[in-house]
Parts: C-alpha cells; structure tokens; sequence
C-alpha cells in the first residue's frame, strides 16, 4: 500500500469506527471492551473478529488484567494506529477533492 | 466516519456542570442557612454543629458530582483514569488536613471567633484548590479560574469574621458555581 490508496485495514466499517471510536481518546488512555461494544454495537465475537486484524496490523494493542469474572480486556491505539487514521483520512479528502474537482 | 467521532466524543465528553450545580446549591443552602442560625450571635459563640454539616453537604455534594462524572467515563483507564485518581486525592487529602488543623487550631487554645472562621474559610479553599488541582490535569482554563476565584473568595471571605464569611460563601461562593455551570457549555463552544 502507498499514501495515496486507502488503507484496506481501517477502509472496513466497523473496523474505521473501532479506530475512530478509539482515536477521540487522549493518548495513554485505553477503553474497555465491553464500552467499546456498547458504543460500536457489535456482538463480542464480531469485534474480536475486528480487534485482531488491527492489532495484527499494529494499530492498536489489547491488554487484559484481572482473572476470572473480575477479568477486563482493555483496547489501546497505538501511535501507528492514530498515523495510519490520519493517513486514511488525508488520502479520502483528496480522492473526494478529485471527484469534485473539474477536469 | 464522522458520525462515530461524534457520537464516541459526545459519549466521553467531560463536563463539570453537574459538579458546579451541586456545589452551587450546596454552597447557597448549606452557607447560607448557617448564616442565618449565626448572624445574632453577639459574642459569636461557635457552630460547630451547622459547620460539620456544611462540610459533610459540601465533601457529599462533591462525591455526588465525581460519581456522575466517572459514569460518563466508565470503560476508560490509562492516563486520564489515573488524573482522575489524583484529583481525589488531592480532595479527600485537603479536608483530612482540614479536620487535623482544625483540632491542632484548638487544642493551641484558639478562640471560637478564629476557629469560627477557620471552619468557614477552610472547606472553599479545599474546593478551590481541588478545582485548581483538576484545571492543572486537564488544562482547563474556565476551570483554573474557578479555582483561584475560590480560594480569593475563602480569603478575602475570612476578612468578613466568623459571622459574615458564611454570607461571603453562600454568596461569592456559590452564585460562582452557578455562573460558571451556566457559562460552561458556552465556554466549551468557543
């Protein structure tokens, strides 16, 4: 992939607004899975599904705390992932930006 | 895209108003009606009762206000979890201090007009220090001069005697509070 192709990874729906979703975060802080199910409106195993591509990709990182019933998953996007959305988001401006443009 | 950014920062937006109105309300009832039980005093001979319950409404008007805050933010940890940790800190630590000089004041041999004050002056330094404390975590300006106006108005306020410093309170105290809940969305917006 280059800068100017849409990243196939947050191009999908539901993974663009699991990045977007985590990007409105301040950095350092990470969400829990069960918030982020709740705000994204997946059902579990649909978003682990999702949450394992972009942590394969790097864009964001899982870490899971306590055992048990008391155990919390929390979800993290790292600098790569905040990157790749901006990218993301540049590239879709100028391909819009060239649709409207005259030739 | 832009409808899930909304939605996430409407979801973990941080708003004190709720936190302002309470102490507001709190501040005008709770100084208030002590003023009212003390201003015939000639001499002032102590409230101690009406203070103690003007400090636990206040320390339970800001509980109330922080749970209904951290709702809005269940699911988030890290950084801002952690800040928000130390804001209540630096609360329940500034009234613990609170009490601890209050009885270090007496057992020195203070009079009842110095802890009278002292009694009254202490609680909105505490908030205006907790406000100042939690602007500094955040950078939040609108927030940073609540908290210098607090603690102005708990000094100043002492200048008044153990009598007129709850009017100060009740009035420069918690008409603050009010404005400022009424401004913030405002303030937010520009």
């Amino acid at each position: 992939m280059n800068d100017t192709e849409l990243d196939p990874v947050i191009h999908a729906p539901a993974r663009l607004r699991i990045v977007v979703t985590l990007a409105t975060l301040r950095e350092g802080d990470n969400l829990s899975f069960t918030r982020l199910q709740e705000l994204i409106g997946l059902t579990p195993g649909n978003l682990i599904t999702h949450l394992r591509k972009l942590e394969d990709a790097g864009y964001i990182t899982t870490h899971k705390n306590g055992r048990g019933v008391t155990a919390r998953t929390s979800v993290e996007l790292t600098h790569s992932g905040r990157a790749a959305l901006e990218n993301y988001t540049t590239v879709l401006r100028q391909l819009l930006d060239s649709a409207q443009s005259p030739s | 895209m832009q409808e899930a950014g909304e939605r996430a920062r409407h979801e973990f937006r941080r708003s004190h108003r709720a936190s302002f109105v309470t102490w507001g309300v709190l501040l005008l009832l709770g100084y208030g009606s002590t003023w009212l039980l003390v201003r015939g005093q000639h001499p002032f001979h102590g409230i101690n009762p009406g203070a103690f319950a003007a400090v636990t409404l206040l320390a339970a008007g800001s509980a109330l206000a922080n749970v209904a805050q951290a709702r809005s933010e269940s699911g988030v940890g890290g950084l801002s979890a952690l800040r928000q940790r130390i804001r209540w800190l630096s609360l329940i630590a500034g009234l613990a201090g609170m009490f601890a000089l209050e009885g270090a004041l007496a057992h020195a041999g203070a009079s009842r007009t110095v802890l009278g004050v002292f009694e009254a002056a202490t609680p909105i330094l505490v908030a205006g220090l907790f406000y100042l404390t939690s602007s500094a975590l955040w950078v939040d300006w609108p927030v940073s001069g609540l908290g210098l106006w607090l603690i102005a108005v708990a000094a100043g306020g002492a200048y008044a005697g153990p009598v007129g410093i709850w009017a100060v309170g009740a009035l420069a105290g918690g008409l603050a509070f009010l404005v400022m809940a009424g401004v913030e969305p405002w303030l937010r917006r520009a």
